[in-house]
């Protein structure tokens, strides 16, 4: 057991924070998200450059070899900017996907591109009716000949308004299976969404769009496992970006109760507010401890990477809100003005409690874990994975 | 990074639950169950204590030269996480894990000779002389008076709040030496021998019905030098020295999975409507948040834990951060399990200790103990630097 960052780990923490301190301030970001594409390419390409976007993936398919370690700090900077640009889309989602699932040669082809920055995968399943019961997927593939025929309808797919190649889930006689269809595929509708923390995503129409049958990804694989799998890889993500927000939050709730003066005196030195901003430390202490467990669950067997990841969820969707109602309160009207990136970190973190699960279906979905009284009663700490006791 | 046991680490756990399979018995455990304080009634702890002396594992946080197990960082993790799954009998107060620390680091030889021996073997038990009537979280304005005279003081004042005093065979204390400008500077460290003469024991029962405060009354009682630790007007060094064990040098993350596992075999019997609270959604969805606080409090051990190992130091925050969530989620927990009686919770058993009282179904006596833990719950954000005074902590760390 090891809980300290290596010093490679905490250089990239540092660049990572450096770089998008630099490169992806608050007014940048309020021109990316009214332009019309809602995406600025060249920090795509910057970010490709400085290797994130090979990151997680293994090095003999051309990437880093990165651990969620690297991505949960990755994904903190992420947050504390608030940038719009897919990564967690097309990088965690779409891309870890391809590399679990793909081909030698879909691999080549659609992560080559992903890290080589020209192309931007995004991962299609979540359907209208699916609620968090990943499985509940109504869209078909039909075989015709040397083909699929896919027919159905997916919802607020992330990252899909700049996917050039979407994976879209459908069922193949009752089997759930995976498909890369070309944006362009004939018969696809894809229409834009705006989203509540100024991002964007795609509803997707999909009326027998014909692909190949080179285009199943993991023909013999348990495409319903991989894809619980990615979801919980990107929630461990998202659970961290909610961490560098709410650390957003603190430090500039701290900065203006110190600099704001009323009544003669800073509102820092008022103790009300001393201890309301120390309770938010207490949550913002909590948060970060919570998404560890999650970043260090995604590898662990099902029920412990459930209890890491739903678990993270369910207390950071929790704490979170709190943290960022008392910013908005503490920074009195000034927090409820769009000019200020309170009201922006407060909607993304708004967002991610409605992303990929909600708080309340994380909380259902690790309930249902710790009712089994060996998982609620065993340590954190586990035996090493060959250990056959 | 990780969060995996080496095999080593997986053997040692092995080997302390063989042991406690093997040692802790029923007796013991029903009565810890049936406990409703913080710590055990002495009478069973010092049982324990016995055992475990035999085997050499009373004070796993000690250094070895003093008795202690030599064991790493996460071997005492494991050691309390394994001991707090099979219900152990909360023994380790006062006496090992404050007290003994300071008379290592402050005292001399002789004290060192004297009293480590007689505390790893049960034949000394401490109480805590800090607060005083006027003086609680503003401890440095204590009143408690130490006049030198020759080779003794003579101390005359009272304590309060001393957990198991009326069991106790001495008190460390905090006295005033000297009227100084500055309060903090006047206060020094002394052992009291709690038979001398001119010691009074008024018991205080608490709100979970049980006896475990009193209020000790000093009228000219006579304290050797020799008893003083360190210099005087050293005191209040040492008492900062000593809180900073209270409040965060143990783990705590094992009790509290364990009282949540209590709960759950709580709500999953079924109740006299036949229903199981395991199966009511508002149940469970505020079981399941607090096990996700018992999970980020784990992390948070485990980190904190992990920067001592690397050298470094948890720092103020975690550490204050700690001490208000475990306070809180072991009131949560008391709580949540109290509202689960029903018209039960009117029913209240005025007898202590209860591992006294005829044994009964052991879900039976759970529902009896709940309502007392409950109350008694109450003084976890109260002892040890009340929240607030943590959160004033946290505060001045985060607005320097």
């Amino acid at each position: 057991m090891d809980l300290n960052y290596s010093d490679e780990q905490l250089l990239l923490k540092e660049s990572a924070e450096r770089f998008l301190k630099e490169r992806y301030n608050f007014e940048k970001r309020g021109k990316i998200i009214g332009s019309e594409t809602g995406l600025d390419a060249g920090i795509w390409v910057e970010m490709a450059d400085l290797g994130w976007l090979a990151l997680p993936f293994a090095e003999e398919n051309g990437g880093l070899g990165g651990g969620q370690v690297e991505i949960s700090l990755i994904m903190e900077a992420i947050g504390r900017v608030l940038m719009v640009e897919p990564y967690l889309a097309s990088v965690i989602l779409a891309g870890g996907m391809v590399e679990k699932l793909g081909s030698e040669e879909q691999r080549a082809k659609i992560l080559g591109g992903l890290m080589a920055g020209t192309s931007r995968p995004a991962l299609a399943h979540a359907e209208r009716q699916m609620g968090f019961d990943l499985g509940n997927i109504a869209t078909t593939a039909t075989k015709n000949g040397g083909e699929f025929l896919i027919l159905g309808e997916k919802m607020l797919v992330p990252g899909g308004p700049f996917a050039d190649v979407f994976l879209v889930s459908a069922r193949v006689e009752g089997a759930l299976k995976l498909f890369a269809v070309p944006a362009d595929a004939s018969g696809m509708i894809r229409t834009e969404v705006k989203l509540v923390d100024g991002s964007r995503a795609s509803d997707l129409v999909l009326d027998n769009v014909s692909v190949p049958a080179s285009a199943l990804l993991g023909a013999a694989a348990d495409t319903l496992a991989e894809i619980e799998a990615a979801y919980d890889r990107a929630n461990a993500a998202l659970a961290s970006e909610a961490v560098g927000i709410m650390d957003a939050l603190m430090d500039a709730t701290v900065a203006h109760t110190k600099e704001r003066v009323q009544f003669g005196k800073p509102l820092a030195a008022f103790q009300a507010l001393q201890h309301r901003m120390a309770e938010m430390a207490v949550k913002c202490q909590e948060a970060r401890a919570s998404a560890l467990l999650a970043t260090l669950s995604v590898d662990a067997p099902r029920a412990m990477r459930v209890r890491g990841v739903s678990g993270a969820r369910a207390k950071i969707g929790k704490v979170s809100r709190v943290v960022a109602q008392e910013a908005i309160q503490l920074h009195g009207a000034m927090g409820f003005s769009e000019e200020m990136p309170i009201g922006a970190w407060f909607r993304r973190l708004y967002a991610i409690e409605n992303s990929l699960g909600t708080t309340a279906d994380h909380l259902k979905r690790y309930g249902e874990i710790i009712r089994d009284p060996v998982m609620l009663s065993g340590s954190l700490l586990r035996a090493p994975a060959h250990w056959s006791a | 990074m990780d969060l995996l046991m080496t095999e080593e680490e997986v053997r040692f756990r092995d080997e302390v639950r063989t042991f406690l399979d093997g040692h802790l018995d029923e007796g013991l455990k029903r009565a810890e169950r049936l406990n409703p304080s913080f710590l055990a009634d002495p009478a069973i702890g010092l049982k324990w204590q016995a055992k475990l002396n035999d085997k050499g594992w009373v004070a796993p946080s000690w250094p070895k030269p003093y008795g202690g197990t030599g064991w790493t960082l996460a071997e005492r993790y494991i050691f309390d996480q394994e001991c707090e799954r099979a219900g152990e009998p909360h023994f380790r107060g006062a006496s090992i894990k404050m007290i003994a620390p300071v008379i290592m680091r402050y005292g001399n030889e002789a004290q060192k000779n004297f009293y480590l021996p007689r505390i790893l073997s049960g034949q000394d038990l401490w109480a805590q002389g800090y607060s005083e009537p006027g003086s609680g979280s503003d401890l440095a304005s204590l009143k408690t008076k130490a006049v030198l005279k020759g080779d003794h003081y003579i101390v005359n004042g009272s304590k309060i709040w001393s957990t198991l005093a009326h069991h106790a065979t001495r008190m460390f204390a905090l006295v005033r030496t000297a009227d100084t400008a500055k309060k903090q500077e006047g206060i020094t460290f002394i052992l009291i021998d709690l038979k001398s003469p001119g010691v009074t024991i008024r018991p205080i029962r608490s709100i979970c019905g049980t006896h475990e405060f009193n209020q000790v009354f000093f009228d000219d009682v006579k304290v050797p030098v020799s008893d003083r630790i360190g210099e005087e007007g050293e005191g209040w060094d040492i008492a900062k020295y000593l809180l900073e064990f209270e409040r965060g040098g143990a783990f705590a993350g094992g009790v509290l999975r364990a009282m949540l596992t209590r709960l759950q075999r709580l709500a999953s019997e079924p109740l006299p409507d036949g229903r199981k609270m395991l199966d009511d959604p508002l149940f469970m969805a505020r079981f399941a948040e607090i096990a996700t606080d018992v999970d980020a409090n784990d992390m948070l051990e485990l980190a904190a834990m992990s920067k001592v190992q690397a050298g470094g130091n948890p720092g103020s925050v975690p550490s204050s951060t700690m001490k208000i969530e475990r306070s809180r989620i072991r009131q949560s927990i008391a709580e949540l399990a109290a509202s689960i009686l029903g018209p039960d919770a009117l029913r209240w058993e005025e007898h202590r200790p209860l591992h006294e009282l005829p044994e009964e179904a052991e879900i039976d006596e759970e529902r009896k103990v709940a309502s007392a833990v409950y109350f008694n719950s109450r003084s976890q954000s109260i002892f040890g630097g009340s929240n607030e005074i943590q959160l004033e902590i946290i505060a001045k760390t985060l607005l320097r």
